[in-house]
């Protein structure tokens, strides 16, 4: 294949114009972001996942530029550059190319596909706004003509009210709420910390043994360790970070291990995967063991699925799993997923979306701005898409 | 050209001559035929198999073109090049000779990390202090991802380093690396430690084979009688 048929051509552009249609009766403003980018305000912000699919290259001058792999960053900086007030109420959609290297070499509907999707900056109301991206991504696809699918939602959201409402150190929430994508590293961790796994020594042992019996401060022993085996600091940390992490690890040597409710209560709240309404009592009946922040994420999470009923959207068939959320690390809140079946029993996503609140600061906004979004792989809609892949 | 298979063999270095001593072991002397510089040869005594000298790296990649159908390289160089999971080419024997372990190494002024656990936890710290990610320099951009996806590391890019990437941590142009090592004096000498689960792979050279031809009697000739000179 080296290229689309004037047959094909019509069929994705009027494709994509039935979903930005639906976008843009929204009121959403329909743009075309750039489509090389500057590689590096781009990668940074994505998972080496995708920047070891992402086209990057040097242009005649010099500048490190890439093939935009996605279309949430770009859509990001056309606002920041646009907007005097970037803060302000902003709603984007897009119709465009996005380009990954494949394995596939073969195929290069692959590496460059079409990518329909939304943004809404600056919203004032979560809940509502969260249903609004996901209502329009399902009028979008029926736009589309696309109706058997499900549904996945999750909320990263709750798991850290959940670890905020455990009495437990700061630095284990950080540990906790880092290795949540990951269930094997995950498990170790919560073994480690409930005493289950036995304190083996490691390289560092000595130094610690040296520290917990020195009768300098953590910083002065730092230095002094350094000087006396000639060290300089180098690589982009400081003594005080160092130091830093070296004492929180002697602190858990001495300190009391996680208690086994607590254990239980993370394993129960994982455990969840229900419909949202039978997820909302799941939820509480964990909560009534809680208190305060986790009690008001699950206010939100309620006060979502509402507004997704508002919409007109039946919440039955969905799914909600507390163990769901996307690998693109920026999501911070709620997150879907929109799967459909291939033939065999297979699946792939179609669409999928969530809130991201940190992004346009991360690049240059000089607040907080709430930003939720969805991007809908238009290629695989094609009538004939499906049994390609 | 003939049916015959083609063997690469590594042109220069320690491996060049350590192959051969090991096929002279085994009944095969190497010739190059042409020039006495030529790059290509033959196995005295086995006929259907051509010689083809090329670089271990070359080999690698020959191996995954299929350029060529058998070849002595580093497991280091054709893990970076064919994943486990591709039925392109596999290991047929570990030949016991030239090993190299692929290790993480961090500056060893970082007295607070141990493990790759540490080290997702620092590239945390040091995207919020720097607002960039942690940068490891490597030749082994595949073996680098797998290793760090299989163990739930993040927050890093790759700079790919061509040469010296010991180097890197001091020059500053990454923070941490991922290379060979033999002896560590290496590492040691530029003020670096390998983590204590660091050790991506245990590499040896190895003779490996397209699997399209792994099953042939003059290949499995091959095989047999290089194990026996082990």
């Amino acid at each position: 294949m080296t290229g689309k048929s004037s047959t094909e051509r019509r069929a994705i552009d009027a494709l994509n114009a039935s979903m930005t249609q639906v976008f843009e009766a929204a009121g959403a403003e329909f743009i075309e972001p750039d489509i090389i980018q500057p590689a590096d305000v781009f990668l940074e912000r994505s998972g080496e996942h995708i920047r070891s699919r992402t086209y990057v290259f040097t242009d005649p001058s010099g500048a490190q530029l890439c093939l935009r792999p996605d279309l949430t960053v770009p859509a990001c900086r056309y606002h920041l550059e646009q907007e005097a007030d970037p803060a302000s109420v902003a709603r984007y959609c897009y119709a465009g190319k996005a380009f990954r290297h494949s394995r596939d070499t073969g195929n290069t509907s692959l590496r460059e596909f079409d990518q329909v999707g939304l943004e809404l900056f600056g919203g004032a109301n979560t809940a509502q706004d969260d249903a609004e991206a996901l209502a329009l991504t399902l009028s979008a696809l029926k736009a589309a003509e696309v109706s058997a699918y499900s549904i996945q939602l999750g909320d990263l959201g709750l798991f850290s009210a959940l670890l905020a409402s455990i009495d437990m150190p700061e630095r284990w929430r950080t540990r906790l709420k880092r290795q949540f994508w990951r269930p094997r590293a995950f498990r170790d961790l919560i073994n480690q910390l409930t005493g289950r796994t036995e304190k083996a020594r490691t390289s560092i042992s000595d130094l610690l043994d040296e520290m917990a019996n020195s009768t300098l401060d953590a910083v002065s022993f730092v230095e002094r360790h350094l000087d006396n085996n000639d060290l300089e600091m180098i690589a982009g940390r400081s003594i005080e970070q160092v130091a830093g992490r070296l004492s929180e690890k002697l602190l858990d040597r001495s300190e009391p291990a996680m208690s086994g409710d607590h254990a239980r209560l993370i394993d129960d709240y994982l455990s969840i995967r229900a419909a949202p309404l039978q997820a909302i009592e799941k939820l509480k009946q964990l909560g009534s063991e809680t208190d305060g922040d986790f009690a008001s994420a699950v206010g939100l999470f309620e006060a979502r699925v509402a507004e997704i009923e508002n919409a007109g959207l039946q919440t039955g068939d969905m799914e909600f799993a507390a163990v769901f959320g996307r690998s693109l690390e920026y999501y911070t809140g709620f997150v879907f997923q929109i799967d459909r079946p291939l033939a065999g029993g297979a699946s792939e996503t179609i669409a999928g979306g969530g809130r991201y609140d940190t992004m346009l600061k991360d690049i240059g906004a000089d607040v907080t701005i709430p930003a939720v979004g969805c991007a809908i792989y238009a290629s695989r809609l094609l009538p004939d898409s499906g049994a390609a892949s | 050209m003939s049916g015959n298979l083609t063997l690469a063999l590594p042109s220069k270095g320690r491996l060049r001559e350590s192959a051969e001593a090991m096929f002279s072991r085994a009944g095969f002397d190497i010739v190059r035929t042409g020039s006495a510089r030529g790059y290509r040869g033959e196995v005295k005594g086995l006929s259907g198999i051509d010689v083809a000298f090329l670089s271990a790296s070359e080999i690698a990649q020959s191996l995954r073109d299929g350029t060529v159908d058998l070849g002595v390289t580093g497991e280091d160089l054709l893990r970076e090049t064919i994943a486990p999971d591709e039925p392109v080419a596999d290991v047929m024997l570990r030949l016991g000779f030239g090993p190299a372990d692929v290790v993480i190494a961090v500056p060893e002024c970082w007295l607070d990390v141990a493990f790759v656990s540490d080290l997702d936890q620092v590239a945390a710290e040091f995207y919020e202090s720097h607002g960039r990610r942690l940068r490891v320099a490597t030749k082994y951009l595949a073996l680098t991802r797998r290793f760090f996806a299989d163990n739930g590391v993040t927050g890093y890019r790759i700079v790919e380093s061509l040469g010296a990437t010991e180097g890197a941590p001091a020059s500053g142009s990454a923070e941490i690396i991922v290379d060979i090592t033999t002896t560590g004096s290496t590492l040691k000498a530029n003020r670096l430690k390998i983590l204590d689960d660091g050790l991506i792979l245990r590499s040896e050279a190895v003779l490996a084979a397209r699997q399209a031809i792994a099953a042939r009697p003059v290949v499995q000739n091959l095989r047999d009688r290089l194990e026996l000179a082990i």
